[in-house]
């Protein structure tokens, strides 16, 4: 089918759905500036929602819809959590959330315990027509991002990112948009957990872990913080990298780790911010002439 | 006695996260970083120790070693890591610190082996009795330990000029600034004596396992920083307290809680409680 | 009570030390009222607590008669109160245009939901153009904030404090760091834009573009308000004059 070899449609599904994850991601560290440490986890609950959904006999749509609103759900009662502790502590309760997840899936026999779900149903969509839904989720995706970011939520994101002191005395309610963002990019995670699930058939808590949670953010901040075409590019090249070259599997972490760090330390902008600092060369005047 | 026994061991692993708290708190008091690379160092630490120890024969010798090249090391980690991105958003720092811990993490991987090493012949292995009950002198070393140099740093800290301005430098950055501190010092200072105290957790942690692995660092990493926002962030004594706390919490935690979570999940169950009722943390003020 | 704003008997206080003690004060709508007094007397407090930043102990503060205390910061806002503040806080990550013109949209994003609906920024920025050019900084429209100087950057607070169209404007030391000429360019604009019936507190040290351009000064020293009256009347006040201008003989006699 479309000339595409079966290795290369389930390589396409996976990227897509890492671009899925990544771009959820975006949404709340991105475009709203929230640093989340424990993003895997909607994805996991997303997953494991889909799979209990469909193995119980729901069709997959239901299964999709369960994951997208127990996700967001869940997103949202710790977005209201979040609220209440300062700026610096949210990186580390929603890295909580991530090993309390975890702890919680392990021990719970209901969902399999250590041992994870198997026999998850597949689409019944065969392998390329599960790759065409991916693709077109991955289209839905983008679109929302962009117009997200061209509408005034997304102005009203920038401000907050920027300084939330400062959005405030503009009189946004802080709160709410935090809240919102939250809200979507757990939801939407949770919807690309569900095609994670759906795919590889079998989940269990370790692929939910804090080294994905790690691995999603590198995605997020490689690609440039905010940046939707940064983020697609980096979700999809992490994503598959370690597939298509066999010695780079060994050193993925190792990778992952070098370029977050050398990302940071020479530009903060990630890939999207060399993009654009090769491309405009165009000078702002600066008007004034003053010293800054 | 199981009692006593559980609140012994829970002392003994919280004394060890005191050691590798205390340096990231100085740290986010200083330069408001979660400096996750600390982690990194308590394992640097580890490997140091047994390798200097099954080299000379001497422990001792081992923890000094271990000690200054550690804070050395963590002197040129502000330098050449985070001094250059101090004026950037603080999500810049932070990451770029996960993204040096998982490359070192990785580092010790291919250097040192994927198994991790242990000492020759293991010291301090032999056991007391003290109270009833039946500790490793290892256990105990840790314990004293900990209490030795955690009262060293007090003295210091109170007791000589130099500790005064830290303290005060710690508290208030801006403040200590505008009073002629010169702050760059004080920092180096900060990022020597907390990486040294993560050197010796480590050193300790590999005495208590005999074995030190390149993953040894994750769950201080992540723990530690539980510990610090449960200590009001940048509060030296609160950390102490809420190290101390954690470790017999998850000691009988895991005993009385063990089948519905893990001891990680405890421990943050534990923090996100503690935040939702006071969200400036166990010990910090409003 | 045609009053726009009415402070009354207000009290701040921070552990033990009482920063604002019993202090009450009002303005009429129209009013330029300049705040002052010397370092240290709790001007900032004063206006932090009308900001919202502070919690007073005691004490009521209304806009149109309507207390404001218990309302966070953007409710206040909302409500017809627009800030500039002393340390000038550009969004970073936008253009001095856009910086103007996501204020002038505050009804576009009164809520997160509606806000997502909404694309248009044409007419924002259109009244962006406008306050620039009042305010006098169009030609930096399209510059990014980092590269600018104080002086617009100052300028760009008070356009942005304008685009929410407040009923009340508060300028929180907007002349600090200028240079005279900058400064006495700044203060004509505050008072045209008074003269066009924009009611203002401003909080300066430069007393004598404050002398030049209010209509009404209120003096606070140690927390305390010790003068409330025409410019000449107060300046001329024996307790003023030792609060506010003893530190300067002081300084002459050292």
């Amino acid at each position: 089918m479309l000339g595409l070899s079966g290795y290369e449609i389930s390589l396409i599904t996976s990227m897509g759905i890492a671009v899925i994850f990544a771009l959820s991601l975006n949404l709340i560290t991105g475009f709203c500036g929230q640093i989340s440490l424990g993003h895997a986890a909607f994805y996991g609950i997303g997953a494991y929602s889909s799979a209990m959904l469909t193995k119980a006999g729901m069709p997959l749509a239901m299964g999709m819809i369960g994951a997208v609103v127990l996700a967001g759900a869940i997103g949202i009662v710790v977005g209201f959590a979040s609220l209440r502790v300062r700026h610096d502590f949210l990186a580390i309760t929603t890295m909580g959330v991530g090993f309390l997840f975890l702890g919680v899936m392990r021990q719970w026999d209901f969902v399999g315990g250590e041992m994870g779900v198997s026999g998850i149903p597949g689409s019944g969509l065969g392998k390329p027509g599960f790759m065409i839904l991916v693709l077109g989720l991955v289209v839905v995706t983008v679109l929302f991002s962009l117009h997200l970011k061209r509408s005034w939520m997304g102005f009203s994101f920038d401000a907050i990112a920027d300084d939330e002191d400062t959005a405030r005395v503009i009189g946004l309610d802080v709160s709410r948009y935090k809240l919102a963002a939250f809200a979507m990019g757990t939801a939407l995670a949770g919807l690309a957990g569900a095609l994670y699930a759906h795919n590889v058939r079998f989940i269990d808590p370790e692929s939910f872990g804090f080294v994905e949670s790690i691995t999603v953010l590198a995605m997020v901040v490689i690609g440039g913080i905010g940046s939707v075409f940064g983020v697609i590019f980096a979700a999809a090249v992490l994503s598959v990298l370690p597939l298509w070259i066999q010695f780079i599997d060994e050193y993925k972490l190792l990778l992952y780790g070098g370029l977050l760090f050398a990302m940071m330390r020479f530009s903060p902008g990630g890939l999207a911010g060399i993009a654009q600092k090769l491309s405009s060369r165009k000078a702002v005047k600066v008007p004034g002439g003053g010293s800054a | 006695m199981l009692y006593v026994e559980l609140l012994a061991q829970g002392l003994v692993q919280g004394s060890i996260y005191a050691l590798v708290a205390v340096g990231l708190t100085l740290v986010y008091g200083l330069l408001r970083i979660l400096h996750v690379a600390h982690a990194g160092l308590f394992t640097l630490g580890g490997y140091i120790g047994v390798l200097v120890t099954n080299a000379t024969g001497s422990l001792f010798l081992a923890l000094i070693v271990s000690m200054m090249v550690v804070g050395v090391l963590g002197m040129a980690i502000y330098r050449l890591c985070y001094q250059p991105i101090l004026d950037k958003p603080p999500y810049v720092a932070l990451i770029a610190s996960i993204g040096l811990f998982i490359a070192m993490e990785e580092i010790y991987r291919i250097v040192f082996g994927p198994y991790g090493i242990s000492y020759q012949n293991p010291p301090l292995q032999s056991s007391v009795e003290i109270l009833g009950l039946s500790l490793r002198m290892g256990e105990v070393a840790v314990g004293g330990g900990t209490l030795v140099l955690i009262g060293a740093l007090a003295l210091f800290s109170t007791k000589t000029r130099f500790g005064t301005v830290w303290r005060a430098t710690v508290t208030d950055p801006d403040m200590a600034e505008s009073f002629g501190v010169d702050i760059i010092k004080v920092r180096y200072l900060n990022f020597f004596i907390g990486s040294a105290l993560a050197a010796v957790a480590g050193v300790m942690v590999a005495l208590l396992n005999n074995l030190v692995e390149p993953t040894m660092g994750s769950v201080p990493s992540y723990k530690a920083l539980a510990i610090i926002v449960l200590g009001g962030l940048g509060d030296v004594r609160g950390t102490l307290l809420a190290a101390l706390a954690l470790g017999v919490i998850e000691a009988f935690g895991t005993i009385y809680l063990g089948n519905y979570l893990d001891r990680d999940a405890i421990a943050f169950a534990f923090l996100i409680l503690v935040l939702m009722v006071r969200p400036q943390g166990l010990f910090g003020r409003a | 009570m045609s009053k726009l704003l009415e402070v009354s008997n207000l009290r701040v206080q921070f552990g033990g030390v009482v920063a604002i003690d019993d202090v009450s004060f009002s303005l009429a709508a129209g009013e330029i009222l300049g705040f002052i007094g010397p370092n240290g007397a709790g001007k900032t407090t004063m206006m932090r607590a009308v900001t919202g930043v502070v919690t007073p102990t005691t004490g009521s503060i209304r806009l149109k008669g309507e207390e404001l205390i218990g309302h966070t910061i953007h409710q206040r806002v909302r409500r017809g109160l627009g800030f500039s503040q002393q340390l000038v806080k550009p969004f970073r990550n936008m253009t001095v245009l856009e910086n103007v013109a996501l204020a002038a949209g505050a009804h576009h994003t009164a809520s997160p939901v509606s806000a997502l609906f909404r694309i248009r920024r044409e007419d924002q920025k259109d009244r962006a153009k406008d306050l620039l050019e009042q305010v006098g900084i169009s030609d930096a429209a399209e510059a990014d904030p980092s590269n600018l100087p104080l002086g617009y950057l100052k300028r760009l607070e008070v356009a942005r404090a304008l685009a929410l169209d407040p009923e009340l404007l508060i300028l929180d030391e907007p002349l600090a760091g200028l240079n005279h000429a900058e400064a006495h360019t700044l203060a004509d604009m505050v008072l045209d834009l008074n003269k066009a019936g924009q009611s203002i507190i401003l909080i300066e040290h430069n007393l004598g573009e404050v002398m030049r351009i209010c209509s009404r000064l209120v003096v606070q020293d140690n927390g305390h308000k010790i003068a409330d009256g025409d410019p000449e009347t107060v300046m001329s006040d024996a307790k003023v004059r030792t609060a506010y201008l003893g530190e300067v003989v002081d300084d002459a006699a050292a």
